[in-house]
């Protein structure tokens, strides 16, 4: 049986590769992001932006490990990030995500997170603010790999 | 192999009729379809099979169309049986596959009723005409309107898999008149054939909704669709008010009264 190895989401791995450094795309990507800010700690909830949006409540990780965040995931949607493992004060942010389903009416809440198993929280703090919200709305969950790949897109049950 | 994938299955199942067998072994049962006209390669699309039952399915069918031909070397032969993948619904997508269950327990008590019914009583001809009001109320008025007029309309209405749905819903009020004409006739065997219709109908309709309809619908809905249409289904819900509660209530009494109890979701 395999030791403890320290916990994963802080567990140093390098990914760098050939196949890496030649990869990528030629011409520059516009950005999709049409906000500002987007820390949940500074985003007002009753922003116009948010207003009958579909909401993308992303872990700060992912847009980095993920190479097409902006194409596929943020263009379109309305975003916050957080990190559930190292952020203060989260009880603030679930008032923040029920206020988006009752007083913006927000159309839906997507939560995208690293494998790690901190990250879960996230999903979990979404799960108690959409649980304790008068208004339902569809609430789906990305699980992004360290590699950059999608190991999980689901709807929880409402 | 493109010629026959795209080519409409009835024409095929005539041209090759070990098609529908092969079909059959994967769990796709478009051989009985009344229009026929979905093309092949949809519906290898359509049916959610894993790879390696994709690939083992269409050298199966390779062997029917082109028979003699050597085969193509495969990779690994199929030796478990065959498994369909677990299916995660969105909310909306979930809402109707739910309210399915609730009519599949109402077809599950059809053959009890038909045993039970006295329809030269009128207990027995009201018993009748309460699971009409639950066929007409529940399962078309609530339920398929919720499928006809917001699901469907995010697709295509000339595609067949719609177009085949759609006629079924019509073959159902069919059948309702039909069980309406036997109570006014006081004839059990008219009740018994077309409530026998409706239920045969239904299971077969309902199993491809849930299992390959609802999932390639879900598939092919963008987030911000499965967000806007979870809002009208719940106006709708919301213009029917006490409709889920009532009707579950009446199939749990209906259960009690045929006395062969069914376990009601709650």
């Amino acid at each position: 049986m395999a030791g403890f190895e320290g916990c994963p989401g802080s567990k140093m791995q390098d990914l760098r590769s050939k196949e890496k450094e030649k990869g990528g795309v030629a011409t520059a990507m516009p950005s999709q992001l049409a906000q500002w800010p987007i820390q949940l700690h500074l985003i007002s909830p009753s922003a116009p932006y948010y207003q009958g949006a579909d909401v993308l409540l992303t872990a700060d990780c992912v847009a980095y490990a993920f190479g097409n965040f902006h194409n596929d995931y943020l263009k379109g949607k309305s975003i916050a990030i957080a990190c559930p493992k190292l952020d203060e004060e989260q009880d603030v942010y679930e008032e923040k995500i029920k206020s988006w389903i009752e007083d913006a009416r927000i159309n839906t809440l997507t939560v995208l997170i690293m494998q790690v198993p901190c990250c879960m929280g996230l999903v979990e703090l979404a799960k108690r603010a959409a649980a304790s919200s008068k208004r339902k709305v569809p609430v789906k969950y990305v699980v992004v790999s360290i590699q950059g790949e999608i190991l999980k897109e689901e709807w929880l049950s409402t | 192999m493109d010629e026959y994938l795209n080519k409409g299955i009835k024409e095929l199942i005539v041209e090759f009729p070990k098609t529908g067998d092969v079909l059959q072994r994967y769990n796709i049962g478009c051989v009985t379809c009344s229009v026929g006209t979905c093309l092949l390669k949809d519906i290898v699309g359509i049916h959610n099979l894993s790879p390696d039952d994709e690939e083992s399915l269409m050298d199966e069918l390779s062997e029917v169309f082109y028979p003699g031909r050597e085969p193509a070397p495969k990779k690994a032969h199929r030796k478990t049986e065959f498994k369909r993948r677990e299916i995660k619904y969105s909310p909306p997508i979930n809402k109707l596959v739910d309210e399915h269950t609730l009519i599949k327990n109402f077809l599950a008590l059809i053959p009890d009723i038909i045993r039970t019914v006295d329809i030269n009583m009128e207990d027995g001809r009201q018993l009748i005409k309460d699971g009409v009001d639950f066929i007409r109320s529940y399962a078309d008025r609530y339920h398929h309107a919720k499928e006809e007029d917001i699901l469907f309309k995010y697709f295509d209405a000339n595609l067949d898999i719609i177009k085949v749905m759609n006629e079924d819903h019509q073959k159902g009020r069919g059948y309702v008149k039909g069980i309406l004409q036997g109570i006014t006739v006081k004839d059990k065997r008219v009740i018994a054939e077309y409530l026998n219709g409706y239920r045969e109908l239904l299971t077969e309709h309902i199993k491809k909704e849930d299992e390959i309809l609802y999932p390639w619908m879900d598939q092919n809905l963008s987030t911000s669709q499965i967000g806007e249409m979870f809002g009208r289904f719940n106006e709708t819900d919301g213009k029917f008010a006490d409709t889920e509660t009532k009707y579950r209530n009446f199939i749990k009494e209906l259960s009690n009264k045929i006395q062969s109890p069914v376990q009601i979701p709650i």
